[in-house]
């Protein structure tokens, strides 16, 4: 059976009612219908969660934004769910990761039960299957024009210190960087993040100049730093951050956890539904 | 000159950035870029590029490796070591094949010939 969990958050009332209604129909239409339970201040996620789980069901299914998916990730607590992911969002990430970037294509992927195990990391209590980014990269870029380059350059240079897979220790003054376990803008003929090769990827932005700024903005843009000369790359299962204190790690600019602090790779993978045009 | 891509093929696994500094065990599964500092040791089966700045005070064990930068270690290397201008390495070095191009530097001692020995080597662990 697969349980639906629908997140009206940060949507308008009347377009949630047309999503959802949308979405009873194709789930009519494929023969894929099962309970369906909406977010609400005193039926929060985990409460969700642990619902699915006490009635046995082995299809969890996140429909809302990226932090709905996070959420349900988050309170899997080892249980053994096959997930599944129904965007409410046009704009989300972890939709054109997994390749179901609207209702209709997450449903038919669904409906078709193309399932993946990929890897699942870890930062903190936080499970994650996207990235982490810090320093310029945590600002969410989508254009880089001049005024930007000039922005970027002024952002204070980061002290990096950290420990790679307990072996060795990497120090420089960076701009920012990615920590990627997959990420939207991949495909599956590279070697950097792919959610399947057990391993994080971890690359940083040296300190660059406005005009080398400015000629390699696409690959900064899309987060495709191996692209740019000097980038350091790194494959990891496990990273420390150790230095500089209190320098934020970010989800999509939001503030997942702050230095000190340790992303890993997992023993464990997650079965995941996944659509035709994922980027691994 | 040669270049690494067109010398060893595959995709660089690990890139040590320019401004970069290593201190420890560097292990990697694919072939390792290095334009930093390292500090310790070096070790992975694929092949290793050492860029004309790069500063390495390590021993060395790997597949091929093309050095243009500066080596402070021993190198066991089961397949090809070339040596670059304008590359500076102290050490001894225990290889299959090897070549030196003009201007570079090579103080130490080589071992040729022991090829299995050297690749069992660099392939345990």
């Amino acid at each position: 059976m697969h349980f639906y969990i629908l997140d009206p958050t940060n949507l308008p009332a009347e377009r949630f009612e047309q999503l959802q209604v949308q979405l009873s129909g194709l789930l009519a239409e494929f023969n894929i219908a099962g309970e369906m339970v909406r977010v609400a201040p005193l039926r929060r996620i985990p409460d969700l969660v642990d619902l699915a789980s006490q009635r046995g069901v082995r299809t969890l299914v996140a429909c809302g934004n990226d932090d709905t998916f996070n959420m349900v990730l988050a309170n899997l607590k080892g249980r053994d769910f096959t997930l599944a992911y129904i965007p409410f969002d046009p704009d989300s990430a972890l939709a054109r990761i997994l390749g179901t970037k609207d209702v209709t294509t997450a449903v038919k992927s669904l409906a078709a039960r193309r399932i993946e195990n990929i890897d699942l990391a870890r930062i903190d209590k936080t499970f994650f299957i996207s990235y982490l980014e810090f320093g310029v990269l945590s600002r969410n870029i989508k254009s880089i024009n001049l005024w930007n380059v000039f922005k970027l350059v002024s952002e204070p240079k980061i002290s990096l210190s950290a420990r790679v897979d307990d072996s060795y220790t990497i120090n420089l003054e960076c701009m920012g960087g990615l920590v990627i376990n997959s990420r939207s803008s991949s495909s599956s003929k590279e070697s950097v993040a792919n959610p399947t090769d057990k391993h994080l990827d971890f690359l940083i932005l040296e300190n660059l100049s406005k005009m080398f700024l400015f000629q390699h903005k696409e690959s900064i843009i899309s987060g495709r730093l191996e692209e740019i000369p000097g980038t350091t790359v790194i494959k990891c299962k496990k990273l420390e951050f150790l230095k500089p204190a209190g320098q934020a790690l970010t989800m999509l600019g939001r503030v997942i956890s702050k230095f000190p602090a340790t992303v890993e790779i997992q023993q464990r993978s997650l079965k995941i539904v996944v659509g035709k045009d994922r980027t691994f | 000159m040669e270049n690494f891509e067109t010398s060893f093929g595959s995709v660089t696994e690990t890139v040590v950035g320019p401004s970069v500094k290593i201190q420890g065990d560097l292990n990697s599964e694919g072939n390792i870029r290095i334009q930093g500092h390292v500090h310790g040791n070096v070790k992975t089966s694929e092949s290793v590029f050492i860029e004309e700045t790069a500063k390495i005070t390590a021993d060395i064990q790997a597949g091929n490796v093309i050095c243009a930068g500066e080596i402070t270690g021993n190198m066991k290397v089961a397949g090809k070591m070339i040596m670059q201008s304008p590359s500076h390495i102290t050490g001894n070095l225990e290889c299959g094949i090897l070549q030196v191009e003009d201007g570079a530097v090579f103080n130490g001692e080589v071992s040729m010939g022991n090829q299995k020995k050297v690749q069992a080597e660099v392939e345990e662990e």
